[in-house]
């Protein structure tokens, strides 16, 4: 399972996102990529504008390419808004997406801690500082396909069941439907009127 | 009928002690009934509860 | 049900109907010569039906039914008349109940709802005047296939009623008995009841009380209005008290109108109560089959309130209709079509891909004790006795929590590994440990309510450090005692709300493990406040702010001689973990 391309050497690089202002107008990016690169495994740290826009995004690629990172790190915005951004940036450059990692020094730090420029630019040290830590020991991860059955369980036979079991069956798929009483219908059956349109139920 | 145990809880954020009837089995997120905090320690020690 | 997307396996109980469906012509010369009666429950036991009967006459299938409970049996002694008259010979006495079983890849819980029953609302009288009705059984005496043929009585005399109360928000919006949500379509009913009558019957008179209407679909309040045109009085406030009239069977209602401040009293010859609606029976066993939780209302929990709205927290599993919320009509045919949608989506596919975050167990490793099975949210991990435990990949979410259960080192948690988190939780407090606040944040919530703060610009103590994981239930013991042991003045441990919890219950795991280790760090003279557990959701960046603020003012209180008898006192440890894992190991050792 571990990547050996590099003979099991770990060669990370890390790349800092000024954001704009956004990251670098609360924390010393400057700093925090100099910081970087010194760390254990660092190859390479690099300061972008916008790590996330094409110039961005390119330079981790050609920074794998140049220096054959087999690991990066993104020191940028939450993993919850571009992770997904950045496993498929590195997986164009050949990497296994699973071996990005990502420091959230905006979220996290740059826009909660404005005016505290020595202790955000520390807090964003120790992020980074995590993330290469985690990412020496990432191992490439393959996702598990499996088939899928094409029949559909239908539980309950009232208004909404009936209709699920009807349109999955209209675009083709088996349905079985379920429902504990004798017949179909629910609730619904046993009202006279529905609204808005006043007709009946059945 | 589910048992209705008297447990004693306190809240690690602001030490408050407090005694609260537990049904058995259930399944309920505890927060301090002073500070809201969540760290509601279960203190040992079971007294049965009247029914 | 077993299984996992895209893979399931359903078990039915096909019951037996004692009539053969595909036979049964409906003639009903069965029911004339039965000879047993009870109530009709369909029509909620205003009339009467047989043993064998017809739910009602567009029943699908339109086939009879019998009901061996109420049958006296096939004992010519006994009985046995229907099967004498049926030419068809549909009737069988023997029929039993099928085992069916089905290969499936998705589901749809459409499994509804139940009326409120008023009975414990004892102040409305339900049980003990007979003029007093509910809205179901409203719908019954109005209907034209009802068992008054449409002709609108009061129970007491079968007297047509003229002035009709009705009664809102039984059993809904009212926390004093624990009902504390809008059923929804409670005050369309009415409008619509109001308008019936109406229109039936130009000389009633229509008086509602109520708490608020709520009328906001699409021509709804155009509805409202014209009940109001129509002659229905809409009175705010709701009653206390009913009583009847012992010689006429009208009701007179005891009301605060909160308009006027007034307490007012009116007559009625009948009084409706506009039910609400509940979670139906039967609930909890489908929520356990399929691994689905529910909200404090008792409701099915979607996967994400806006983004996730039909999916269940369980792949490949999606809701519709009224057991996800109360809805009406429209509503449910919508999430219906959506659920619908959904599992098409997923049926043409044809397969799917699994996130690589799982739990993959090392056979040698493994003592088989069969913890991770037990803590399993998904019942992804297939153990028994003596044999070592497997994981189902496809079913398994990623949680974690077994990883941080196993007591052998025998689970990884691929792509959060203890060696990751470990690595991770050493580098943060490398370096002036006794400055920071560490935090354990799970990947849906808490870090989620972080980056809210973040997104809403609320500040807090730059002290802070998080350790993203997928589930609080991933943080093993050893994570945190490795936190202290690294020097950590404060540990937060910090996961969704139990409603909320991603991974259907896995942080009730995270509880049962603070317990443990508040009662560890107190017994090692360790002060267990040091040791912080909170909820915090997406939505909560306010939560989040306040947290660390408190997290940073406790850590004020933590000196310096504290932080290196933790470090002291937790590191000469033997070996790793709890009891078994460490007696065993004690033993291997000597």
């Amino acid at each position: 399972m571990v990547a050996n391309k590099t003979n099991g050497e770990v060669r990370v690089g890390v790349f800092v996102c000024d954001c704009g202002l956004n990251i670098a107008g609360a924390v010393d990016c400057g700093a925090v990529t100099e910081y970087a690169e010194a760390l254990p495994d660092v190859i390479c740290a690099v300061r972008n504008k916008y790590t996330c826009a094409d110039p961005g995004q390119n330079e981790i690629k050609d920074a794998i390419r140049q220096h054959k990172l087999n690991r990066v790190v993104v020191a940028s915005c939450t993993p919850r808004q571009h992770e997904p951004t950045f496993r498929q940036c590195v997986r164009e450059a050949g990497l296994n997406p699973y071996l990005m990692e990502m420091a959230n020094l905006r979220e996290h730090c740059s826009w909660v801690h404005p005016g505290e420029w020595e202790a955000a630019t520390q807090k964003a040290k120790d992020l980074v500082s995590s993330a290469v830590a985690r990412a020496r020991l990432l191992q490439p991860q393959e996702e598990l396909t499996v088939p899928v059955t094409t029949s559909t369980l239908v539980i309950g036979g009232g208004v909404a069941g009936i209709e699920a079991a009807l349109e999955i069956a209209d675009a083709g798929h088996q349905v079985v439907l379920v429902e504990k009483e004798p017949s179909i219908g629910g609730i619904m059956a046993q009202l006279d009127k529905t609204y808005p349109t006043m007709d009946c139920s059945i | 009928m589910a048992t209705t145990t008297s447990e004693t809880f306190r809240c690690m954020m602001c030490g408050h002690e407090y005694e609260e009837p537990v049904e058995k089995g259930e399944d309920k997120e505890r927060s301090c009934p002073k500070c809201r905090s969540n760290s509601i320690r279960h203190l040992k020690k079971k007294k049965p509860a009247k029914e | 049900m077993s299984g996992y997307v895209g893979n399931f396996t359903a078990k039915i109980r096909k019951k037996a109907r004692y009539v053969d469906p595909t036979v049964c012509n409906a003639c009903g010369e069965c029911v004339k010569v039965c000879p047993v009666t009870r109530p009709d429950g369909f029509q909620m036991g205003l009339s009467s039906r047989k043993a064998i009967y017809i739910p009602f006459p567009q029943a699908v299938p339109c086939s009879y039914v019998l009901n061996m409970d109420d049958c006296l049996g096939n004992n010519p002694i006994a009985c046995g008349k229907c099967s004498d008259v049926c030419e068809k010979e549909a009737i069988n006495y023997d029929d039993a109940d099928e085992i069916i079983v089905r290969e499936i890849g998705a589901v749809v819980v459409a499994i509804g709802l139940d009326v409120y029953d008023p009975t414990e609302m004892d102040e409305y009288g339900y049980t003990r005047f007979d003029n007093v009705i509910t809205s179901m059984e409203f719908e019954r005496l109005i209907c034209a296939g009802g068992p008054t043929a449409g002709h609108f009585v009061r129970p007491r005399d079968r007297m047509r009623p003229k002035r009709i109360g009705f009664i809102q928000c039984v059993g809904s919006r009212n926390p004093k008995i624990g009902r504390p949500y809008c059923s929804n379509i409670c005050c369309m009913n009415t409008i619509k009841d109001c308008l019936l009558l109406a229109d039936h019957y130009p000389d009633v008179e229509n008086t509602v009380f109520y708490q608020d209407i709520r009328a906001s679909g699409k021509s709804f309040e155009d509805m409202y209005q014209r009940s109001k045109e129509a002659g229905s009085r809409y009175i705010r406030g709701l009653p206390g008290d009913v009583e009847e009239d012992a010689e006429t069977g009208n009701l007179t209602v005891t009301v605060e109108n909160t308009t006027t401040g007034k307490l007012e009293r009116h007559e009625f010859d009948m009084l409706v109560l506009s039910v609400g609606v509940q979670p139906p029976k039967g609930m909890g066993k489908i929520a356990g089959m399929l691994t689905l939780s529910r909200t404090s209302d008792g409701f099915f929990m979607e996967s994400h309130p806006k983004l996730k709205p039909v999916d269940a927290p369980t792949r490949g599993v999606y809701f519709a209709g009224f057991c996800e919320s109360p809805k009406d009509i429209k509503d449910s045919v919508c999430q219906a079509g959506a659920a619908a949608s959904r599992a098409g989506a997923l049926l043409n596919a044809g397969q799917i891909q699994i996130e690589a975050i799982t739990s993959r167990i090392d056979e040698q490793a493994c003592s088989a004790c069969g913890l991770c099975a037990k803590v399993c949210p998904y019942g992804a991990i297939v153990w028994s006795k003596g044999e070592p435990a497997v994981v189902v990949e496809a079913a398994c979410a990623g949680c974690g929590a077994c990883g941080a259960t196993c007591l052998f080192g025998a689970i990884t948690m691929r792509h959060f590994t203890d060696e990751q988190l470990m690595a991770q939780v050493r580098a943060i407090l490398a370096d002036k440990p006794q400055d920071k606040v560490f935090c354990f944040a799970c990947n849906w919530c808490s870090y989620a309510g972080g980056d809210m703060a973040g997104i809403s610009r609320i500040q807090y103590p730059a002290s802070n450090r998080v350790v993203r994981t997928m589930c609080s239930a991933r943080v093993s013991e050893e994570m945190v005692i490795e936190a202290f042991r690294c020097g950590a003045p404060v540990v937060l441990v910090s996961g969704c709300h139990y409603a909320d919890c991603h991974y259907i219950n896995a942080n009730r795991q995270t509880v049962k493990r603070m317990q443990r280790l508040w009662d560890q760090l107190e017994k090692a003279g360790i002060r267990p406040e040091r040791l912080q557990l909170e909820w915090i959701s997406a939505a909560e960046g306010q939560k989040f702010a306040k947290v660390m603020r408190q997290m940073e003012e406790l850590r004020k209180t933590v000196t310096l001689e504290e932080i290196e008898y933790a470090r002291d006192a937790l590191k000469p440890k033997p070996k790793k973990r709890a009891k078994n894992g460490r007696k065993k190991s004690a033993a291997v050792a000597t």
